[in-house]
């Protein structure tokens, strides 16, 4: 039910966290509340450091209490949030003894590690921006992956607080369960399934419209419409060799799931795991890609890989899907009954408001919170929702209440039409990582304080 | 707290779009309350709200347009927001027949969970598509005359008769609110059996703002 990241260890690091934030937390807890600033969202004070995080499994103890670059004066300075961690992660993170990496790695390979996640986007705000990751993080990663049999939970408590761009296609094939963790089965593995794949294609796929059921087609048509509207601020998920992969992959998904079939918003859920598998074959930041570097071969892998990953992450959220969407149903219940609990002041209002919760987090559950944020958070928000493993969808409940209350003072001053229009258009473009790690912190607190005694309210 | 002028209305009417997904829902809402047009606009997940006001014999009407996700699995979810509503465009595009096909279908939805005297409207969008057509004028016309329903084609993209359809369906919903409100003893306008409310308030209006058709 909870993530891996509840053990023990995590208990020392969460009371380090709470002693860090508390008056974040105050706040939650019916103490005073903290300034808030006027516009944008509401941002705390002190941002906890990066190493304090929740999940962290690298030394966060002694990272959180130094107030190093990661304590970031973020009062009133929306937006500027990205600027301010690059500068304050740089600054931390040569200056140690860098010279051997952990893994074996040349200090130059890990620079060049860093360099490619802080080049990823072209600089400031690219579509697959990444802050730079301290060397030392980037140096665990690269010691979890050289093990014969990758220890998948170490794996996980370190990516949850992000994976360096450059190891992401690695990390989220064995977070997904789709590669295997032992090594020497990987090559296999991941030939066989590609192989499965690839005759997949020709079996439910190259078929002529009239050997298709009424339902196929219907299916095939409701992806063609989507297709072409997939994260449409992505030019190169529109280059014709991508939107036919889509259209495929789609398809054949909806087809072997027919519990579900395809639904509406799929579409947004393959588009991380899109382009971070490109990303394999394509140099450069995804602004300067060009199609004319993939064949109809890699292609597919590519394509494979999407397909049994995204199999992977809804395979625990099926009911979110089918017939009336009960699970969905259910989430949205629990994120208000959450924001009850914890916030009734925000609850009580968009109740008077006639606000149904329905009306904005239907989106946020269905599509995990892509539709909400710019593309390269939706990349960063997958590292933790695969290293939730299959508890992601829990998680899911207290990123949404979180989420929603990082603009609780806004809300509680809105009318019912205007809470509407925010709610449904929600001002995150200029938001960058310190943004959502701060919502994810806040969800990772709010699980711990809320999550046992929410159970009664899981099952059913 | 100050109103914005488009805060002072005479009417609020409640108006649903309708109709399968992709046929350009959500551009003519965004059309008629934005101006604004997108070849790539994103699938609508549950629904998506936007408002409008406009004038008709000098009275102010604002309409509240909920646009509902077109594929049948949100139809569980979005149909509870037909309740209320005293207006739905019904849209289809002109260049697949499947989406007019389905017309009878989404008749059949708003007879089930819609107020009996909702006035529907049935729009042919994408009309700026003429060598793709695919649903004769006509042939909709027809259909029209037989369901009594009013009719209209529209382009989102090239904003042809967007304004107008709105316009339509506002005007002829104000019609019969303004001819109930006389006929009505109490003042408080209401459709049919008087099961639904025709104008809905959200309770968070001033009272006195609201020259008439409020029932609170
Ligand atoms: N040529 C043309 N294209 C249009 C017109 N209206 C919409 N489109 C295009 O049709 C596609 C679908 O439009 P949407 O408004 O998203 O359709 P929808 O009915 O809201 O679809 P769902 O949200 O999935 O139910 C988009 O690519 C639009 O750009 C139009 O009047 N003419
Ligand atoms: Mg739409």
């Amino acid at each position: 039910m909870t993530g891996a990241n509840e053990d023990k260890g995590k208990v020392a690091k969460l009371q380090t966290l709470l002693r860090t934030t508390s008056s974040r937390l105050s706040g939650r807890l019916g103490l005073p509340t903290r300034k808030q600033s006027e516009d944008g969202p509401d941002l705390p004070i002190a941002r906890v450091s990066e190493e304090g995080m929740p999940g962290r499994g690298d030394g966060a103890a002694e990272d959180a209490v130094a107030a190093g670059p990661g304590v970031t004066g973020l009062g009133g300075a929306a937006g500027g949030g990205a600027a301010g961690a690059a500068g304050g992660t740089a600054g931390g993170a040569f200056d140690g003894n860098g010279s051997l990496g952990a893994g074996g790695l040349t200090r130059e390979q890990l620079a060049a590690a860093v360099a490619a996640a802080a080049a990823g986007g072209g600089g400031g705000g690219g579509l697959m921006h990444q802050a730079p990751i301290p060397e030392h993080r980037v140096r665990k990663f690269h010691k979890l992956l050289q093990e014969p049999v990758v220890d998948l939970d170490a794996l996980r408590e370190l990516s949850w607080s992000g994976v360096p761009l450059t190891l992401r296609p690695q990390v989220w094939r064995l977070l997904s369960g789709y590669l295997p963790p032992a090594k020497s089965r990987q090559a296999h593995t991941l030939a066989r399934r590609r192989r499965e794949y690839a005759d997949m294609v020709p079996e439910y796929y190259d078929i002529p419209h009239e050997e298709r059921s009424e339902d196929e087609v219907a299916a095939y048509r409701q992806v063609a419409v989507d297709v072409p509207r997939t994260a449409p601020n992505v030019p190169f998920f529109h280059e014709p060799i991508i939107q036919e992969s889509l259209q495929r992959l789609l398809y054949i998904w909806g087809i072997r799931h027919p519990a579900s079939g395809y639904v509406q918003g799929m579409n947004d859920l393959v588009t991380p795991f899109l382009a971070v598998f490109l990303a394999e074959h394509l140099p450069g930041p995804m602004e300067g890609w060009g199609a004319a570097a993939l064949n109809e071969s890699v292609m597919l892998e590519v394509e494979a890989d999407c397909y049994w990953c995204l199999c992977k992450l809804i395979e625990g959220i099926q009911d979110h899907y089918t017939y009336a969407q009960p699970g969905i149903q259910r989430a949205v219940f629990r994120i208000k009954e959450l924001v009850r609990r914890c916030e009734a002041e925000v609850s009580d209002h968009l109740d008077s408001e006639n606000v149904d919760f329905i009306q904005f987090a239907l989106r946020w559950v269905n599509c995990l919170l892509v539709r909400e944020l710019p593309f390269c958070l939706a990349l960063r928000l997958w590292d933790t929702y695969l290293a939730e493993g299959t508890g992601f969808s829990e998680f899911l409940i207290y990123l949404s209440a979180a989420f929603l209350l990082s603009w609780r003072d806004r809300l509680t001053r809105l009318e019912f039409q205007d809470l509407i229009l925010f709610l449904q258009r929600l001002p995150t473009a200029d938001w960058s990582e310190p943004q959502l790690e701060r919502v994810l912190s806040e969800a990772f607190i709010l699980r711990s304080s809320y999550g046992d005694a929410q159970s009664h309210l899981r099952q059913g | 707290m100050s109103h914005k002028p488009d805060d002072d209305y005479d009417y609020l009417f409640k108006v649903v779009l309708i109709g399968d997904s992709g046929v350009g829902k959500s551009n003519l809402l965004s059309r008629f309350t934005r101006n604004e047009f997108s070849l790539e606009s994103k699938s609508t997940i549950g629904v998506e709200f936007a408002t409008r006001s406009i004038q008709v014999d000098g009275k102010t009407i604002k309409a509240q347009i909920w646009d509902t996700a077109g594929q049948e699995r949100y139809r569980a979810i979005t149909s509870a927001y037909y309740r209320g509503a005293v207006g739905a465009l019904l849209v289809y595009d002109i260049t697949k027949s499947v989406t007019f096909e389905n017309v009878e279908r989404w008749l059949k939805e708003l007879r089930d969970h819609a107020d009996s005297n909702i006035v529907i409207m049935l729009v042919g969008n994408k009309s700026d598509l003429k060598h793709l057509r695919d649903v004769q004028t006509e042939v909709a016309q027809a259909f029209c005359e037989r369901e009594g329903l009013s009719f209209i084609e529209t382009s989102a993209l090239e904003s042809t008769n967007v304004e107008k359809a709105f316009q339509q369906i506002l005007t002829e919903i104000y019609h019969i609110v303004s001819k109930k409100v006389l006929d009505s003893e109490d003042n408080r306008p209401k459709i049919g059996e008087g099961r639904d409310v025709i104008v809905i308030d959200n309770a968070h209006d001033d009272g006195g703002k609201k020259k008439g058709g409020c029932c609170s």
